[in-house]
């Protein structure tokens, strides 16, 4: 395997239950190269969220193994039942939710320099300076003194990406970012993920949005009923489905968007 | 019988320096027992099921006594315990300060728990240690929010220390008390003592409700 093509993460047969009854996640397999911006869609309940938390090691799972950039930083041991996460590779993932997560009690730009200052020790007037050029550059330059119940939807949005993109993340992780916003208000914060694609910041992008979805990817995935059932790129998954249930699926999405 | 409320003019003074034991008791009281409380909230949270339950059966005697048989209990039976004399300044202090500790506990462990699961996943999802998740990010929130039920605790408090006067402390009540069989005035007397409290205790009151709403719309995203 040449350097280009060796994977930027690898899941490998992804077991994931919530409690006995559950079962999300029944062996999941996907391989993602350095760069690509990969869109997972499926229907409601399939797993995407609990995908992406696991990446992000929000989740314990039942088997199975995640790399990256090689190395394992997800596994499970099965002597103990215990999920083993390697907090050092972690660190190099960010994760957007769609509830924006901010922290209420601290101003935008303070949400910003909390994990610079306190996970790297990074001196507070680089990370200040740092974070104000960010706003500055998402359009939010102005609001680096508000508090997050001050924001619109699309700023809270917006700082929550950039309070990410302050730890130099080599991975990001959108879970549905605009799903609870006003309609007016998603373009602004796609825009700002657009950006991100065009300096070749690699992505998983979990959303609705099959605009957005065919503007961003560069690899599409449909999951449903917790396993991979057509990966390709978007014009294939999206334009002509090769499987009868993605067909379904996006049959159904695009009618309703019409 | 007609009311005559001028017999109390003659005590504004004594009225005075029985409301400043009061505030002073109730200030010393909040102090110390709001940081009890929140120890015991903390400790209420606590892996160690011992910790936890010593925690729960404090927290449960004094919250379901009456507040008047735990300062008897302090000012008679303590002592016996112990084989030490107690000021009835400090009988006060202590039985005050342990029943605010019990119930602030209350309102620390509600609050702590109201910081969601999601400001957890945002910690993680930023690599925060423990201890940054806990002192930076939970801690802030969970006071923030605890604030206004504070408060009420705090009005509570004053408005329970008239009970001090029942082993002799000095406080209003029992400035009022005195006045009130020296004058043959009772009436008059604990109307007047009724409105001080009232006096006090009623803007903080709407006070709370006033930081209330601004917390809430603060801490609402
Ligand atoms: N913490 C949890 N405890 C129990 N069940 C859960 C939990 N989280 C998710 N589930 C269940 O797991 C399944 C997958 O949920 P998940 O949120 O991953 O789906 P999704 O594909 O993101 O759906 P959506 O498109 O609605 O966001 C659902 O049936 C959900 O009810
Ligand atoms: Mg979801």
């Amino acid at each position: 395997m040449t350097a280009a093509s060796a994977p930027l993460v690898s899941i490998q047969s992804l077991h994931k239950s919530y409690g006995p009854h559950i079962q999300v996640l029944k062996g999941l397999d996907i391989e993602m190269k350095p760069g690509e911006r990969v869109v997972v869609i499926g229907p409601s309940g399939g797993g995407k969220s609990t995908l992406l938390r696991v990446m992000m090691g929000l989740e314990k799972i039942d088997s199975g193994a995640i790399t990256f950039g090689g190395k394992p930083y997800i596994s499970s041991s099965d002597l103990a039942a215990k999920t083993v996460i390697d907090t050092e590779v972690r660190r190099s993932i960010g994760m957007v939710f769609q509830h924006y997560t901010l922290f209420p009690h601290l101003s935008v730009i303070q949400n910003l320099v909390l994990a610079p200052c306190k996970v790297r020790g990074e001196k507070k007037a680089s990370a200040l300076q740092r974070a104000q050029a960010l706003l500055e550059r998402f359009g939010l330059g102005a609001k680096a003194n508000a508090f997050p119940a001050q924001l619109s939807g699309g700023q809270k949005q917006r700082v929550a990406i950039a309070r990410a993109l302050m730890l130099d993340p080599k991975l990001m992780l959108f879970d549905e970012v605009t799903s609870a916003l006003d309609p007016e208000l998603v373009a602004e914060v796609e825009q700002v993920i657009l950006q991100l694609a065009n300096q070749n910041l690699p992505m998983m992008i979990v959303t609705h949005d099959m605009w957005f979805a065919k503007n961003i990817a560069s690899r599409v995935i449909f999951c449903a009923g917790g396993v991979v059932v057509e990966d390709g790129p978007p014009e294939q998954v999206l334009g002509a489905p090769r499987e009868e249930r993605t067909r379904e699926f996006i049959d159904r999405v695009f009618h309703i968007k019409q | 019988m007609t009311l005559d409320f001028s017999v109390l003019l003659r005590f504004q003074e004594a009225l005075a320096v029985g409301l400043w034991t009061t505030i002073k008791l109730t200030l010393i009281c909040v102090v110390l027992g709001c940081s009890l409380g929140f120890l015991v909230g903390l400790a209420r949270t606590s892996p160690s099921i011992i910790v936890r339950g010593i925690a729960s059966v404090y927290v449960e005697f004094f919250r379901g006594t009456p507040v008047l048989i735990q300062l008897f209990w302090i000012f008679f039976c303590l002592p016996l315990v112990l084989g030490v004399e107690l000021s009835n300044l400090a009988s006060g202090v202590i039985a005050l300060t342990l029943y605010m500790g019990a119930i602030t506990s209350e309102t620390f462990r509600a609050s702590l728990k109201s910081v969601g699961r999601e400001q957890l996943d945002a910690c993680i999802a930023l690599g925060l240690p423990r201890h940054v998740q806990v002192v930076n990010v939970i801690l802030p929130q969970a006071v923030l929010r605890a604030v206004p039920t504070l408060l009420s605790n705090c009005v509570s408090l004053f408005k329970e220390s008239a009970l001090v006067s029942a082993v002799g402390m000095a406080d209003l009540m029992f400035v009022g008390q005195n006045i009130s069989n020296n004058t043959a005035r009772p009436v008059e007397v604990l109307t007047i003592v009724a409105l001080i409290y009232f006096a006090i205790a009623f803007p903080l009151t709407r006070a709370v409700t006033l930081i209330e709403g601004r917390i809430l719309k603060k801490l609402a995203i």
